[in-house]
């Protein structure tokens, strides 16, 4: 094999052949000039625009959102505004939902009570981005002792169940009653997956050739971790918050079933569907709605989540 | 294994050159199509390939990533991945059609008619399952893990039919192997021999009768060979089969694994990137398959390895009458084992023919590009194309005229003198549960002089990345100094340092993970010139043009993302950053290592094109002397963190002083080919874009 | 192997000690009496709470209050209720129920989140897939407690197939209602990561190289595909246990199990510190030895994992 034969008996099948049909070759790795520029974000956007599972769900997100802000706009009773004697009326007209035990608009609870869940699930995921973020990136990018440090710290917030948390503090205040109480709550033993999430994320860009490069051309530390690492570690960070957003407006509804949630004064659908309970016999449409409206809203977060991660995902990009 | 498939193969007398009748074609690839589904569309992997291989042949494809050359193999193997389809054609192998066969009748073949040999070792072998599991599997799998008997009852109730290799098929099993031992003991004493002279000869009847590996007509006849009394009564009595777990020691003894036992029970991780792909190797030949396929086997591994691990397969498979098929980038490796070249370009077979004939006489443009480029076939550093374009008139980097007169000057007046001086460099690595702390580099000294090349050659472990990173101030060294222009580099205060750096620029080795996949190709050029506050807005961009043109990609690049380049075209950005700040020393840690031939050997004649004109000084880090003696003055060889020879290129390749150098000079692929007449090809190569 | 396991137990001990302190800081040194709380509406007789906070060593500096915490919980002294009852007490009666629910939600999740996760990996894009993806996300979506009443309104009150609560001494079958209530969220998980973890695994090099053996399509998928599919999973499934029990809360209130987490609820009704935090320090452990129990597992699974 390594003196190969030269004899003249070619095989048939093995003659000398050279293709002159397509004799045209490129030159040497020329520029490929037939697509537009495209950043990561520019290709994820892209991806998405054709993805139904990302319109539905950012529909539905706006919509939410709308509701939330300007819940005026979709009705006009009001839903702390209680007739007993209009208690388990079925639905009428102006009042599509019907009324619950206590004689109030569900319709106009159901609107109102997007403003608790939004409002709880939004601020707290922005606090879990913020706590979880510094800590996870600072670990990740500096590593050593500080990394142990932090590690030990999100160990330790990580064993605490977030419920089982939630519950201990609201347990402390349960006198208060403001929303604050349970986004704080939520907050204290919610940020753990963010933090490891970044620190990993961080980690691994803080490891790419890229930034040993930059440092070579003279970047700080603190220019690679801003510049380089932490918005190479954004796709993952906002998969997570998309995501968690959904499971903290569900612990939310979950404390306020506990009846340590929010407090009653304030409408909310967790508190909602608590008190439908009772009337899940005779009327589960009072039950339906509220736990109807949270499910699409955590389903909205989940599902925008999932096709974030789809669109951004590296190993689905071009080369 | 049908009938067919037996009958279609022939003996060893029909062999190519044989004067016989001509022999019938182990596989034919005949107008074959293979189509990718993506999100958009199909993709054409592979167009009206045909490929033809006749036993005992060995037949390699070559060509750059996206040529289709592993699609092609894949197909034969019915193992497309994804969304691969044949679209097209046909595939037989011994007579056989196998597009469109049942899933059930490809796991048939699979293994003991075609094997595959794949490419990355460190992925291919399953991370949670012992070697000898996995090893056995291919046993098991191919039913050659039953005894000889169980076998022989098997055969007698289907067909009545025996085989010529019967004997061959009893192994020596670990049992008894002492007994054999000691009757080969027993007759060597009686014929005479004893003292050391019979150690010896023990020794080496021990090292050379592997379990699991030799038959009982091979221990027959090695025992003839050996004139040793009742060579036929020992054979027989002791070799009578071994277990699966001999057998599975024996075919890694066979793929070049020592201490095979043990080595059985280890898992992937434990194992180097050669001892995997060897391991990888017994897999593929465990079934005893017809046709072997090796896709890219050892482009992972250290060229010595990689030339001990092609040796060994070239052996064994020879040995087995295993008709191979090698995928390949590399032309002179792909000359130099195969007799048969497929030569693939963006899924068309563009040429084939015999091996020596295509390097001979290439004759479709794309094969001769290969073969001008291919780095283990030019034996010449580039001699400055950069003159010669200036001699002829051609514009070759698109640089103006006054800029090349200038750089003529500034590389005349190159007064050589030593621009960085490394002393007693040594690093230390404390490893975690080891008490022995890793030298990594051990008191390496050398001088990089003014407007020249110094290449830094070694293997994986060598240590030549940890010196080029102390070089670079990115790593401390543990002793010794590095002094840069006359002044201690490891002294510099932090603003020094800063002003170091723009002297002293980088380029990595991975084109995938030096550029910032978030930073558009504008930002990332500027990026040095914002880090230094050089110029303003309008300047940097006028530069960032400037540095385009330099690398020769057009400025419509200023607006793309590194993830929409090829390989080769970030690693020209990388160098056009490194150039931004106009440093003087270009350290260039692997950096051609990760790209295709053609782009490659484009990349070398560009930095050598910007050494003439800039009167740059390169720290070259490369583990391919072939690419070494294309652009390095001086070659400096590593072996685990010391120097072991250090002289002019020139004198590196003509009088090696060790070994080692010359193991991997010996190591380069096609090095042993002469190609009759064409001598070294004189055509410039970096004529693109 | 041995310095892994060493080195992970060893981490465990500061995250043991740090978890409890806080959580006994969570319910004792925060701003607020709670002693003055435990009066609710009636005047504080100051002597009263001087006994109680004497009892409660709540007169003590913090820190000695935490040891003192720390050294009951080691000894099994967790102290007595407002009522007098010994919190020991209760614990030893409701622990064995929770243990029970949430051993039967594991295997719930275990058995049929792998099982529906693997043929979802391995059939992307069927009918099955897209079922099961639809259903795991209306678990997750779907609050436990929504989803428990609702099974609880037509298994148990409608159908009658089993019994809508469970009451003082809960049987194997008035167990299982709530135990699948338990299980769905992290069912609904099993299945998601199952089905990632198969479908990447399935086109992991190391698959084809098993293909390239020549092994049948079934041991490729068993040996090999699975095999490496459930590390993953198994991790997952190990750190829930002790999830599961603090999810008991919400199950047990809703069935009236007489468990761990219906204790927990009613000690919150009734602002016992003591008890609250007793009970939670308790769950707390068990996540965290289950967590350990993981790491040493993923020891096993991977080998890869035991030399680090």
């Amino acid at each position: 094999m390594s003196e190969p034969s030269m004899s003249p008996t070619v095989l048939p099948g093995q003659e000398r052949y050279v293709d002159t049909a397509h004799e045209e070759i490129a030159a040497i790795d020329s520029v490929d000039d037939s697509a537009p520029p495209t950043s990561m974000w520019r290709d994820a956007w892209q991806s998405l625009r054709k993805n139904p599972l990302f319109i539905v769900s950012a529909v539905l997100i706006v919509l939410i959102l709308v509701v939330a802000l300007f819940p005026d706009l979709f009705t006009h009773e009001d839903p702390k505004y209680c007739v007993l004697t209009n208690a388990q009326t079925g639905p009428g007209p102006g009042h599509w939902f019907g009324f619950d035990q206590q004689g109030c608009d569900v319709f106009a609870r159901v609107i109102h009570g997007a403003r608790a869940s939004v409002t709880v699930g939004v601020v707290t995921t922005l606090i879990v981005m913020l706590l979880g973020g510094v800590i996870g990136a600072f670990a990740g990018f500096y590593g050593g002792w500080l990394d142990a440090v932090l590690a030990r710290i999100t160990d330790i917030f990580f064993a605490v169940p977030l419920v089982l948390g939630a519950i201990v503090l609201l347990n402390t205040f349960k006198t208060s009653e403001t929303v604050w109480k349970v986004i704080l709550a939520l907050a204290l033993f919610g940020w753990t997956q963010q933090a490891r999430i970044t620190r990993g994320a961080v980690l691994e860009a803080r490891n790419s050739e890229f930034i040993t490069a930059s440092t070579a051309l003279g970047a700080s530390g603190r220019y690679n971790l801003l510049r380089h690492a932490l918005p190479n570690a954004l796709a993952p960070i906002i998969v997570n918050a998309t995501v968690s957003l959904g499971t903290f407006i569900v612990a939310e509804a979950t404390l306020s079933y506990l009846g340590i949630g929010l407090p009653p004064s304030i409408v909310s659908w967790g508190g909602d569907i608590s008190s439908a309970q009772v009337l899940l016999r005779v009327r589960p449409q009072v039950l339906f709605f509220p736990a109807g409206a949270l499910a699409v809203t955590v389903l909205s977060f989940i599902l925008l989540g999932d096709a974030v991660r789809e669109a951004l995902d590296p190993t689905s990009r071009k080369r | 294994m049908s009938e067919d498939l037996r009958r279609s193969t022939p003996t060893q007398d029909q062999q190519p050159g044989g004067r016989r009748a001509v022999p019938e074609p182990l596989v034919e690839v005949r107008n074959l199509d293979v189509d990718f589904r993506t999100g958009g569309g199909s993709v054409h992997a592979v167009r009206g390939a045909n490929l033809t291989i006749y036993p005992g042949q060995s037949v390699a494809i070559v060509g750059e990533s996206g040529s289709g050359k592993s699609t092609t193999a894949h197909a034969i193997i019915g193992l497309l991945p994804g969304s691969g389809r044949v679209t097209g054609g046909s595939i037989t192998f011994g007579g056989r059609e196998l597009v469109g066969l049942r899933r059930r009748e490809l796991e048939r073949l699979r293994g003991s008619e075609i094997g595959l040999v794949p490419q990355d070792p460190m992925s291919n072998l399953n991370p949670v399952w012992r070697i000898g599991f996995q090893v056995k599997e291919a046993l098991t799998a191919n039913h050659l893990d039953v005894t000889r008997e169980q076998r022989q009852r098997l055969e007698d109730g289907l067909v009545a039919e025996s085989s010529p290799r019967d004997d061959d098929e009893l192994f020596l099993g670990s049992a008894s192997k002492p007994a054999l031992l000691t009757d080969i003991r027993g007759a060597l004493e009686d014929s005479g021999v004893s003292g050391t002279s019979l150690d010896e000869q023990m020794k080496r009847w021990d090292e050379t009768l592997d379990v699991g590996s030799v038959t009982r007509s091979e221990v027959r006849r090695r025992l003839l060979a050996a004139k040793i009394s009742g060579a036929e009564q020992i054979a027989l009595g002791h070799v009578t089969g071994s277990t699966v777990n001999d057998r599975v020691a024996g075919l890694l003894t066979e793929a070049g694994l020592p201490d095979s036992a043990r080595r059985a029970r280890q898992y992937p991780h434990e194992f180097s990137g050669g001892m995997r792909q060897r391991a990888l190797i017994a897999i593929g030949l465990a079934g005893r398959p017809k046709l072997l396929i090796a896709d890219e086997i050892t482009s992972a591994l250290d060229v010595t390895v990689q030339r001990r691990i092609l040796d060994h397969l070239e052996g064994l498979t020879r040995q087995l009458g295993t008709t191979v098929l090698l995928i390949t980038h590399d032309l002179g490796l792909a000359a130099e084992r195969a007799e048969h070249l497929v030569v693939m370009y963006k899924g068309r077979v563009v040429e084939s023919g015999p091996a020596l004939d295509i390097l001979q006489h290439p004759e479709h443009p794309y094969t001769k590009r290969l073969v001008a480029s291919a780095p283990s076939l030019v034996s010449q550093r580039i001699q400055s194309t950069k003159h010669a374009a200036v001699r002829t008139g051609t514009p070759a980097s698109g640089v103006g005229a006054p800029g090349v007169g200038a750089a003529q000057g500034t590389a005349e007046l190159a007064d050589h003198r030593p621009l960085i001086e490394v002393s007693h460099l040594t690093r230390r690595f404390d490893i975690r549960g080891s008490k022995e702390p890793l030298l990594a580099v051990d008191d390496v000294s050398f001088e990089v002089r003014r407007g020249t090349t110094l290449a830094l050659v070694g293997e994986s472990g060598s240590g030549k990345s940890t010196v080029a990173n102390m070089v670079l101030r990115l790593l401390e060294p543990t002793k010794g100094s590095i002094l840069f222009d006359g002044r201690d580099a490891l002294a510099l205060r932090k603003a020094e340092l800063l002003h170091f750096r723009r002297r002293v620029q980088p380029v990595f080795q991975n084109p995938y993970g030096s550029l910032d996949p978030q930073y558009s190709i504008y930002r990332a050029l500027v990026e040095p010139m914002r880090i230094h506050h050089v110029g303003n807005r309008a300047s940097r961009e006028k530069r960032a043009r400037e540095l385009l043109d330099m690398v020769q990609l057009p400025a419509s690049t200023l607006r793309r993302y590194p993830n929409e380049l090829s390989g080769g075209q970030r690693q020209r950005i990388a160098i056009a950053r490194a150039l931004a700040l106009d440093p003087e020393v270009i350290v260039c840690d692997e950096a051609v290592s990760a790209l295709d031939v053609l782009v490659q050997s484009q990349i070398l004649t560009l930095l050598n094109d910007l050494q003439a004109e800039f009167g740059l000084t390169y720290l070259f880090i490369t583990h391919d002397l072939a690419v070494v003696r294309q652009i390095a003055d001086e070659v400096v060889v590593m072996q685990h963190g010391r120097i072991v020879e250090h002289s002019s290129t020139d004198e590196v390749f003509a009088h090696p002083q060790q070994a080692y150098t010359r193991e991997l000079i010996e190591a380069i692929p096609g090095g042993s080919l002469h190609i009759g007449g064409a001598g070294a090809p004189t055509e410039p190569s970096g004529t693109a874009s | 192997m041995g310095r892994y396991i060493g080195r992970r137990v060893l981490q465990a001990i500061p995250v043991l000690l740090g978890s409890t302190l806080l959580i006994y800081a969570l319910v004792f040194a925060l701003p607020g009496d709670p002693v003055t709380a435990m009066f609710g509406d009636r005047p504080v007789n100051p002597v009263v709470a001087n006994q109680i906070r004497a009892e409660y060593n709540l007169d003590k500096p913090f820190i000695v209050q935490y040891l003192l915490f720390l050294k009951g919980v080691f000894t099994l002294n967790f102290g007595n209720t407002f009522s007098g009852q010994p919190v020991v007490n209760i614990i030893a009666t409701a622990f064995p129920v929770t243990i029970r629910l949430a051993i039967m939600a594991f295997i719930i999740e275990a058995v049929f989140g792998i099982l529906i996760g693997t043929i979802s990996g391995l059939r992307r894009g069927s009918w099955f897939d897209s079922v099961s993806l639809v259903l795991s996300l209306a678990l997750i979506a779907v609050p436990t407690f929504v989803f428990g009443f609702v099974l609880q309104f037509l298994l148990g009150v409608k159908l009658h197939w089993l019994p809508p609560t469970a009451g003082a001494s809960p049987t194997f079958q008035s167990l299982l209602l709530p135990a699948l209530v338990l299980a769905s969220v992290s069912l609904a998980y099993v299945i998601r990561l199952t089905r990632t973890s198969v479908s990447s695994n399935l086109s992991a090099d190391h698959v084809r190289t098993a293909r390239a053996k020549g092994l049948t399509e079934r041991r490729v998928i068993g040996v090999h595909v699975l095999r490496n599919s459930l590390i993953p999973v198994v991790t997952f499934l190990g750190g829930d246990l002790g999830a599961l029990m603090g999810g008991a809360v919400v199950t047990e209130r809703i069935f009236n199990v007489n468990g761990i987490g219906n204790a927990l609820y009613q000690a919150i009704l009734r602002g016992e510190g003591t008890t609250v935090v007793s009970i939670v320090t308790l769950l707390v452990l068990i996540f965290i030895i289950s967590n350990l129990v993981v790491d040493l597992l993923y020891a096993v699974l991977d080998p890869r994992i035991r030399y680090v």
